[in-house]
């Protein structure tokens, strides 16, 4: 194994104090914003595009072509039309679920956090247990236990099973936070809990907050999928994973038929990537010591940096003279 | 806190989980309007081989074995009796076949794919990610970016890729099931040489995701560790790199081992639909084929297998770390 | 006069990091005799911290050294670093010629591994043929010299006091009787009576000749002016001033020691204190030479 010290051409940047003042994005932030508001697109393309997800426009698996870029699924509809809609609505459960997590998420991790001693015991207790369970599992047994699942109840019920990862985040934030100075100040002059948590701690923690946002969303949308694919999903709507429900129930993977499971298939995959990429990015934004530099700079300096030593070292030992023993030559 | 102290705490909280789990398993479905066993009893009598009378006999005959009869309190209790005996039920749909045996035939073949990707992927994916982290540059930007691809995609969407790409495209697995037609599971040479390349597919699916998600989480907790005090120090002192390396690695390892049994959980949720896209006869087809059934004894036992399976190991996780990390097993004493 | 330790010239650090590098030591030169204390004084961000880095012979990116000799134990070390490669170079001196106790030394222990593997690794570093047992004797012998508790051998990091830290890692950075020792700010974390029992080892062990000679980096002036022999004013990146410590302060010749100085010190009370913490037989701060370096352009 090499050495543990990167390379002098994977430099990590000058430790910065405040994070805002150089909003370095990096070029995994660019392409993963890309990926999302691509898909976002995608999923508003569906208000414009001819077709209705609903509309019978061909017979079991018809193959791309006349008109049909994607084909059609096992009911006869239009693949791309079905994708669109299905796009939309899974980001819409993921939107929803997403902030009804990330919401209890930071007020439990915020109470935790700082009132602190045995009440953070409890809730920290409380919040393992619901991780602990797998979040599968509870919804399948609630979706069971409803007669129909509409959109929203779905994307609440997702939206409370999910939270414990966002309060964790948040509390070991909040705790921190909790013993600075100028919450004692706040606390002294008389401020209440909630507005000492609202205006002094929430703002600090907002970093952490919105990554934690973007990971709730990712993580709303596949367990949404996972609960279609099981037959457990929003009833009479389209999603994508409604979409790969159909096709896996209809052979379409065996049958050859690409265009049915394909889409769904990228487009899942690339809502997860997209924004697991954007909250790694967002991560090294606001955590310095993960980053690695920007290559070509990086290059550039060191090669400055080589020029002006050696210009350094002629000054001080001039060609034909004597030149120190670099004993440290023989490690 | 001392190890004892910790351990027992844990154990604690794990209880409190395991109860709130079955209770949660018990309570759900019988939330459900209407009764199941009205559902079957009509799916039957629609079959038109059943009478009047016998439909009626039929349905107190369900009653009275499912206990469906009795307070809710007491259905517990009676639950919990046969839960704690081993005994999980019968099944509606599969009416009288013991869920026990159902459970009994599922399991191993879920136990087969998802033991040996935590084990695999565990190892080979931390691994990975603490090479990526050392060596830096290139090397590290084509591991980091194509394990968080890896890691971020849903294991069954690589279990539809990964089947028709080398199933139904390259034909060089079969596509779908656990073994050839005609063939019934035994512990034979010749049906675990057959059932192997039906093996490979589900396997891989899941372990190469488990590898990403590893491997971003080791690079970057290797990344972190590389720029703490403890590494200027030992440089300060003139400690070779190879040494280094090996404090950061202790180090990083420590919440991989957290992380650990969260992955697994995870695992094991994705693992269930894997099996439907693999047409795989694991306990995650079982689940989906009861649910289409409404075959609730074989949902809520699924269920609670699966998350005790997940708590159980949740838990030797958190022991283990107990046991690893140095800040807990040595308890605080204090020298000034 | 004590016979020069160590003499280091034309030192230049920048900070890489954007487009243009920070100069953070512009041309520094400085000698140290056998036995001697430097105080090397300044606010914060003078670059008195990185001078320390340069010296000892840590300077990781984004800290690059561009220029610098040392000569020291007959030898003339090029002190730039602008690669691994250097960094690799400067290995067998790092420990052992000029050593670093670091500011902060909370973190300084892997917290997964005891006392005594450091121990170990630090003594195996340069001879790897010193055995466990032998690196563990002479950390006991040095722990009982300086009256500390031989028992923190088997602990773990988090197991200690960070007073108890600091002074652990003094005597592990010391183990191998290093010529030089660079203290970057080693009392600023520590309570007055831990800072008193800390100066008062470093003090110790230049007597008992384990180290011989201390640079003493802090902001911490009247630490300075009651332990160093002499003293070095650094100001945004150059040494403003250098002599010996009472005559620095009682008659200031640079206006940016004047300043420094009237804002921290009582001149006439600390440095007739001056002679209380030093041990008797020491060779005495009265050396005639005082050098103004004022950069070496």
């Amino acid at each position: 194994m090499s050495t543990p010290n990167a390379p002098v051409t994977d430099e990590k940047e000058a430790p910065r104090s405040n994070p805002f003042r150089s909003l370095n994005f990096s070029a995994r932030f660019w392409v993963s914003l890309v990926l999302v508001v691509g898909i976002i697109l995608l999923g508003m393309a569906g208000y414009v595009y001819p077709t209705s997800p609903g509309e019978k426009v061909g017979s079991l698996y018809d193959a791309p072509g006349g008109g049909l870029p994607l084909g059609t699924d096992n009911f006869g509809h239009d693949v791309l039309a079905v994708l669109m809609a299905g796009t939309r609505t899974s980001l819409i459960i993921g939107l929803v679920a997403g902030v009804v997590a990330t919401t209890i998420g930071v007020v439990v991790g915020l109470l935790a956090g700082y009132v602190g001693g045995w009440f953070e015991e409890l809730l920290m207790g409380v919040t393992n247990v619901v991780l602990a369970i797998p979040s599968i599992i509870v919804l399948i047994l609630i979706s069971i236990s409803l007669p129909q699942s509409s959109i929203w109840s779905l994307a609440v019920v997702i939206g409370i099973t999910s939270w414990p990862w966002t309060a964790r985040a948040v509390r070991a934030q909040a705790s921190s936070v909790a013993t600075r100075e100028h919450i004692d100040v706040a606390r002294l002059s008389g401020a209440r809990l909630p507005g000492i948590l609202l205006r002094d701690v929430l703002p600090y923690i907002l970093s952490y907050t919105v990554m934690a946002f973007v990971l709730q969303v990712a993580g709303a949308i596949l367990a949404e999928s996972a609960l279609s694919m099981l037959g457990l999903g929003p009833s009479g709507a389209n999603s994508l994973g409604i979409q790969l429900h159909w096709a896996l129930a209809f052979q379409a993977v065996g049958g050859g038929a690409w265009w049915a499971f394909l889409p769904p298939t990228i487009v899942l995959t690339l809502v997860s990537f997209g924004f697991l990429l954007l909250q790694s990015s967002l991560d090294e934004v606001f955590n310095p010591r993960l980053r690695r530099g920007k290559r070509k700079q990086m290059k550039q300096a060191a090669a400055r940096r080589a020029e002006e030593a050696r210009l350094l070292a002629e000054q001080a030992f001039p060609a034909g003279a004597p030149e120190p023993t670099r004993a440290g030559d023989q490690a | 806190m001392t190890l004892g102290r910790y351990i027992a705490r844990k154990a604690g909280w794990y209880l409190v989980a395991l109860v709130a789990a079955v209770s949660l398993n018990f309570l759900l479905p019988r939330l459900v309007p209407g009764n199941p066993v009205d559902v079957i009893v009509s799916n039957l009598a629609r079959g038109g081989a059943v009478t009047g009378e016998q439909q009626k006999a039929i349905y107190e005959g369900f009653v009275a074995e499912f206990g469906l009869d009795a307070p809710l309190w007491q259905q517990f209790m009676t639950y919990l009796g046969k839960v704690f005996t081993g005994d999980l039920g019968t099944s509606f749909a599969n009416y009288p076949a013991s869920v026990n045996d159902l459970i009994g035939q599922a399991l191993p073949w879920s136990v087969a794919v998802q033991l040996p990707a935590v084990l695999i992927g565990w190892i080979a994916g931390n691994l990975v990610g603490a090479i990526a982290a050392f060596r830096g540059g290139n090397w590290d930007r084509g591991v980091f970016t194509s394990a968080l691809f890896l890691s971020a995609m849903p294991y069954y969407c690589l279990s539809i890729l990964l089947l028709y790409g080398f199933a139904v495209v390259a034909g060089v697995f079969p596509v779908g099931g656990a073994y050839s037609l005609g063939l019934t599971p035994e512990f034979s040479v010749a049906f675990l040489w057959d059932a192997v390349s039906y093996y490979w597919l589900p396997f891989l699916s899941l372990v190469i995701v488990f590898i990403g998600g590893q491997a971003v989480g080791m690079r970057s907790m290797a990344i972190y560790e590389l720029g703490g005090d403890y590494v200027n120090y030992a440089r300060a002192m003139g400690i070779r790199d190879n040494k280094i390396t090996q404090y950061i690695f202790r180090n990083a390892m420590l919440p991989q081992i957290t992380g650990l049994a969260l992955a697994i959980g995870t695992l094991v949720g994705g693992a269930l639909i894997t099996e439907l896209v693999f047409n795989y006869p694991g306990v995650g087809l079982l689940l989906f084929t009861a649910i289409t059934q409404n075959d609730y004894p074989v949902i809520q036992a699924v269920t609670l297998i699966i998350t005790v399976a997940v708590l159980l190991a949740n838990f030797l996780v958190e022991i283990a770390y107990g046991i690893i990390d140095p800040r807990i097993r040595a308890a605080s004493a204090g020298e000034k | 006069m004590s016979a020069l330790l160590a003499r280091a010239t034309n030192i230049r650090c920048v900070y890489g990091g954007g487009e243009e590098d920070f100069t953070a030591v512009d041309g520094v030169s400085l000698e140290l005799g056998e036995g001697e204390i430097l105080g090397l004084a300044g606010e914060s961000g003078c670059g008195k911290t990185t001078l320390g880095n340069a010296l000892a012979m840590i300077a990781t990116p984004p800290l690059y050294v561009l220029s610098g000799l040392l000569e020291i134990d007959g030898e003339s070390i090029d002190l730039s670093t602008l690669s691994v490669a250097d960094l690799k170079r400067h290995r067998p001196y790092r420990g052992r010629t000029v050593s670093m106790l670091p500011q902060g030394a909370m973190n300084s222990i892997s917290p997964t591994i005891r006392v005594r593997s450091l121990v170990h690794d630090v003594m195996r570093a340069h001879d790897p043929r010193v055995t466990k047992a032998e690196a563990l004797d002479l950390a006991r012998d040095r722990l009982k010299m300086l009256d500390m508790p031989v028992r923190v051998l088997d602990s773990y990091a988090h197991q200690l006091s960070g007073g108890m830290k600091q002074r652990l890692i003094t005597v592990i950075s010391t183990l191998q009787n290093p010529r030089l020792l660079i203290a970057d700010e080693p009392t600023s974390a520590l309570d007055v009576s831990s800072q008193r029992m800390l100066v008062e080892m470093l003090l110790a062990m230049v007597e008992q000749r384990i180290m011989s000679g201390v640079v003493f980096v802090t902001h911490d002036l009247p630490v300075l002016s009651q332990v160093s022999d002499k003293l070095a004013i650094m100001n945004a990146g150059r040494i403003v001033e250098t002599g010996p410590t009472r005559r620095l302060v009682e008659e200031p010749q640079h206006d940016y020691t004047r300043t420094l100085l009237s804002s921290v010190l009582d001149p006439s009370h600390e440095t007739r204190e001056r002679g209380r913490l030093r041990s008797s037989g020491h060779a005495g701060p009265q050396a005639p030479t005082s050098e103004k370096e004022v950069g070496a352009r």
